[in-house]
């Protein structure tokens, strides 16, 4: 899976057609290094399109940082190149890049106004004085900013900080930008809220953005694509529906959180519908075209926490299903969250909040639960 | 490079978990990438050209000079100043007569007490200044602002300083004997409080005490407050609160102002002889005699114990907590 | 919902209370603040008595009673070479008053060049700093007098001698280095890295980025360096008073000590050069203060975030959230 193995970018269809098309970014066998034999990014594949919004997606550590700061020419790779639009950025350093990264705390100049602040980028460019103050004010007036532009970044709320980090790299119409973890500094309501404006933003202007973050929901809401990294190399490439419900790996089913594994055994094969046992003589079946695994082989499924029911045990369970017991019931106001044990693995199922009263404390019981087959995704290591 | 090892699954799946639920900022990745980037790609180069100039001067103006009184204690004494003879007979007249007759000794030990006498007062008044300063005053603002208002100072000449604690305050007719006779606690003016040793060591105090206050005010001011409330939770009285959990986190604190009292009493020139007016002496006014009587290679080799002991007893200091680690 | 939910909800000894607690007074709090005051005291007493007894008339000497009529008559005595008929050290003060400053302004300016290249330096690792580091410490915990001995002896092995701008002043920013470098230390340790590559982000080379950037973020700093090298200098007398020929200030005070009678106007030069110092301070401070209040406090009120205060599309942007109501 280390491939940009997914077709067609689905989410670039809706993104309104802009003047910058090149071939967009790739990221050819990026590596980085770090002295000490640290690697932090592996053989890093990718394709990303203009207009396309990519959110990288993965635990602390995972190397999506790093390779968001190699594109945008803060860490320089020790192997792979990255090309934008038929360029190598090789060796470019940041200011001769056509890239702009929005930092995780803003980074803004805390000794220059709001305006300043945002015509930066385009005196540094050698525009005269009148034309960037009034290009300046024109990305203000995109982010709903013009009557502070006179203010001090720290008189400034959160999100109004967050905003002038926008307009500051807007206004430099880069053909890529980086945004690293831009929403982690935002307390909840206001990142909700962002998640919204920074999509709204993006899809009129057509350009390419690339998003950082370790939040899952973020990506899901947000990416028309999703590359979910883990230890240095890229696990699954998809768009969210695919990653929310057909995790490729075991690392992505358990990273997104909510799904029940079943680790055990190819128990028997019909052509390309496999049936996997675990040790407790749970029992999953699965359509797997294209699967070359023998009866006996070390096989894993995930089913979805959401996609499983909660039914009356009678007689012993049938293949989908498994007879537990109910270790908590976790109320959560919108649903409920029923953790589960068969003897191995914690099962989880979540039903809608108003189950709760008939669910309310039955830990200790014992149930069944079921899924439909057409739930179950087969896993590679 | 596609193929190297595949890692271990379960390994992962734990690192995994533990990112699920604890969704802080990649430290990992943060940290890694200060090591990198552009900047430091060309470090080497940039570092030098930065710290060269600094260092070129500090060599000439604080090591050489340090490294030459080394050399001009081995050599020969002339009448005008001192000839390229290697001998060790300054060292062998100081150390000889290893007794405290010996005025070299006995203005060690004056200075050594001195030092002592400074470290622990300093520590002993300066404590509670620093916990009420970062533990008492709520607002930040607030104690800054008093902070500074005790600290200011520090920036005044201590020359000045001790002039105004000598004449005006202290001596026989000093304010302070005038007022003790005036509220009936002694009926004759204490002549202690004259130019004597005793003059000096209260002087110390005073133009010393902030080099104290300061490092314990910024450690106090790091101590966690429910770590405290925490204690007194778990049933410690006030007294092993401050044993267990001010204390140790306060120690290098106390190591580093220690340090800097003990280096700077025993150093002590001007503040002795000021208010010393001559009928006080230490290691300084000792070495400074020397240097007016043109015996330079003697007073380059008082200089040099002086340095000695001084590192031993920096030494001293440093073994009551471990500074590297801790700070 | 069921019965068990509407049992758990209500109680009769359950009760929302509404009366402020009662605010106890903390007594070591009042006892500390106490001992704080006369700690302040036993620091300032000394200068304030100083001060006082340098307005005393012609017959006032150097310790209490005030003897008057008040008067400024010391204090003429500091700048006028003759006040009422008497010959006054004035020219002496005034010389080595003029020879102190240029020399701690120089001084100023030296520590605060050295003290931010060093720390600019010290921003990376780099193999031998631990050693590096340990050499400015030593310049810091190096007695005045030894240095003062031991440049001394150097010059005098070079043959050249030492004077107030070529050794004097050198001895003197040694030791005001490792303070201004502390200080820079600090301002670098809260210092945001991401700025400087956000600015190089938008197009700034490396010489752009440190004189649009990090120059203006760290000039409080640089200039809290200086004002350590200006005041330790000011104040110094261990390390100059082997060096020099001609007085400054310190040594001038020195003098006046050793004087045949030591007379108020001692008081007057010492009240005096403590006042330059401590509106130097105080003034720093103070537009320091300015400048941080007039860059403004941040917003922390999430109705502010949440209001209206601008939006990039305020109906998308609930729709998506769906957290209005």
């Amino acid at each position: 899976m280390t491939e940009d193995a997914v077709g067609p970018t689905e989410g670039a269809a809706g993104a309104a057609p802009s003047e910058q098309r090149g071939s967009g970014l790739d990221l050819i066998a990026l590596t980085k290094e770090f002295t000490g034999g640290v690697v932090a990014v592996d053989d890093v594949n990718l394709h990303v399109d203009h207009g396309e919004y990519v959110v990288l997606l993965g635990p602390s550590g995972c190397g999506k940082t790093t390779t968001l700061r190699m594109i945008g020419g803060h860490e320089y790779p020790t192997g792979g190149d990255i090309v934008l639009d038929g360029q190598s950025l090789g060796g470019l350093p940041p200011h001769k890049r056509p890239t702009t990264t929005v930092f995780q705390h803003f980074a803004l100049f805390p000794h220059r106004s709001v305006l300043d602040n945002v015509s930066f980028g385009l005196k540094m460019d050698k525009m005269p004085k009148h034309a960037r103050r009034a290009r300046a004010m024109e990305a203000l007036e995109m982010v709903g900013l013009t009557e502070l532009a006179s203010r001090k970044p720290r008189a400034l709320s959160g999100g109004q900080q967050q905003r002038v980090a926008l307009a500051r790299v807007l206004v430099t119409k880069p053909k890529a930008l980086l945004l690293d973890e831009p929403l982690g500094d935002l307390d909840r309501l206001l990142q909700l809220r962002m998640r919204g404006e920074l999509r709204n933003l993006q899809r009129p202007l057509g350009l390419m953005f690339i998003h950082v973050t370790h939040n899952q929901e973020e990506a899901l809401s947000m990416a028309d694509r999703i590359v979910v990294m883990n230890d240095a190399r890229i696990q699954q490439i998809a768009d969210p529906l695919t990653i929310a419900t057909r995790p490729a790996t075991e690392l992505v089913a358990r990273f997104m959180g909510d799904n029940n594994i079943i680790r055990g055994k190819l128990a028997e094969r019909d052509g390309d519908r496999l049936v996997i046992e675990d040790e407790h003589g749970v029992r999953a079946s699965v359509h797997a075209p294209g699967d070359k695994r023998a009866p006996g082989d070390a096989a894993m499924v995930s089913v979805r926490a959401a996609a499983v029911e909660i039914a009356a045990a009678d007689g012993p369970a049938p293949l989908n299903a498994a007879d537990c017991e109910i270790i908590f019931v976790e109320f959560l106001g919108d649903l409920v969250k029923v953790h589960l044990t068969s003897g191995g693995e914690r099962l989880l199922v979540k039903v809608p909040g108003e189950r709760y009263p008939a669910l309310r404390g039955r830990e200790g019981e014992r149930v069944r639960i079921s899924w439909k087959e057409e739930d179950v995704q087969l896993l590679s290591a | 490079m596609s193929s190297s090892s595949p890692p271990d699954p379960r390994l992962d799946v734990a690192e995994i978990e533990e990112a699920e639920e604890i969704e802080t900022t990649p430290r990992t990745e943060r940290a890694l990438g200060d090591q990198g980037g552009p900047r430091g790609r060309g470090g080497g180069w940039v570092t030098l050209a930065w710290g060269l100039p600094g260092f070129i001067w500090l060599a000439f103006y604080l090591v050489a000079p340090l490294t030459f009184i080394v050399l001009v204690s081995f050599w020969t004494r002339t009448d005008t100043g001192f000839v390229r003879d290697w001998t060790t007979a300054d060292y062998g007249a100081l150390l000889h007569p290893f007794n405290l007759d010996n005025s070299y000794w006995k203005n060690m030990l004056t200075s050594f007490e001195t030092s002592l006498i400074a470290v622990a007062a300093c520590l002993v008044f300066g404590f509670p200044v620093a916990y009420f300063l970062a533990m008492k005053v709520e607002k930040l603002q607030n104690q800054i602002a008093l902070f500074i208002i005790a600290l200011a100072p520090f920036w005044t000449s201590f020359l000045t300083r001790s002039v105004a604690w000598a004449y005006p305050l202290m001596g026989r007719e000093g304010a302070l004997n005038q007022f003790l006779i005036k509220v009936h606690i002694v009926s004759q003016p204490v002549d202690a409080f004259g130019f004597s040793t005793l003059s000096v060591r209260l002087a110390m105090i005073q133009l010393y005490i902030l080099f104290m206050v300061t490092p314990l005010f910024f450690l106090l001011g790091q101590v966690d407050r429910y770590a405290i409330e925490a204690a007194r939770d778990l049933g410690g009285n006030w007294f092993s609160v401050f044993k267990e959990i001010i204390l140790p986190q306060t120690m290098p604190g106390i190591v580093i102002g220690s340090i800097f009292i003990f280096v700077l009493t025993m150093g002590e020139y001007g503040t002795v002889a000021v208010i010393g007016q001559g009928a006080v002496s230490s290691v300084g006014t000792f070495i400074q005699q020397q240097v007016l009587g043109i015996q330079y290679p003697q007073g380059a080799a008082s200089a040099v114990l002086l340095v000695v002991v001084l590192i031993f007893g920096v030494f001293g200091i440093t073994r009551f907590a471990n500074l590297r680690e801790e700070l | 919902m069921t019965s068990a939910a509407e049992a758990a909800a209500t109680r009769p000894q359950d009760r929302v209370t509404t009366r402020q607690p009662k605010r106890r007074r903390d007594w070591a709090k009042w006892g500390l603040g106490t001992y704080f005051v006369i700690f302040l005291v036993f620091l300032y007493a000394p200068m304030i008595l100083m001060a006082i007894l340098s307005f005393q008339g012609y017959y006032g000497g150097v310790t209490f009673p005030f003897r008057g009529p008040a008067g400024f008559d010391w204090w003429r005595s500091i700048f006028e070479t003759q006040v009422g008929g008497v010959f006054t050290h004035a020219e002496d003060i005034r010389a080595a008053g003029e020879r102190s400053l240029w020399i701690s302004l120089a001084a100023g300016a030296i520590v605060a060049f050295f003290a931010f290249t060093l720390s600019m330096a010290f921003r990376r690792r780099f193999r031998g700093d631990g050693v590096a580091f340990y050499v400015i410490m030593l310049a810091l915990m190096t007695p005045g007098f030894l240095l003062g001995l031991g440049t001394q002896l150097l010059w005098k092995a070079m043959g050249i001698q030492t004077s107030l701008w070529w050794s004097a002043l050198g001895a003197n920013s040694v030791w005001g280095i490792p303070f201004g470098f502390l200080v820079m230390l600090a301002v670098w340790n809260r210092y945001d890295e991401h700025i400087e590559e956000a600015a190089s982000d938008l197009g700034a080379n490396l010489v752009t980025t440190f004189r649009e950037v990090t120059l203006p973020l760290v000039w409080t700093g640089i200039f809290g360096a200086a004002l350590f090298g200006f005041t330790l200098t000011w104040n110094d007398f261990d390390r100059t008073v082997l060096l020099v020929l001609d007085n400054t200030l310190p040594l001038q005070i020195v003098g006046l000590i050793q004087a045949s009678a030591i007379r108020p106007d001692l008081y007057a030069l010492g009240t005096a050069t403590t006042l330059v110092t401590l509106f130097l301070i105080f003034s720093v401070l103070i537009a320091v203060t300015i400048r941080l209040r007039l860059r403004g406090r941040r917003v922390d009120r999430v109705e502010e975030e949440l209001g209206l205060d601008g939006a990039i599309d305020v109906e998308a942007a609930a729709q998506a959230g769906g957290f209005g109501a």
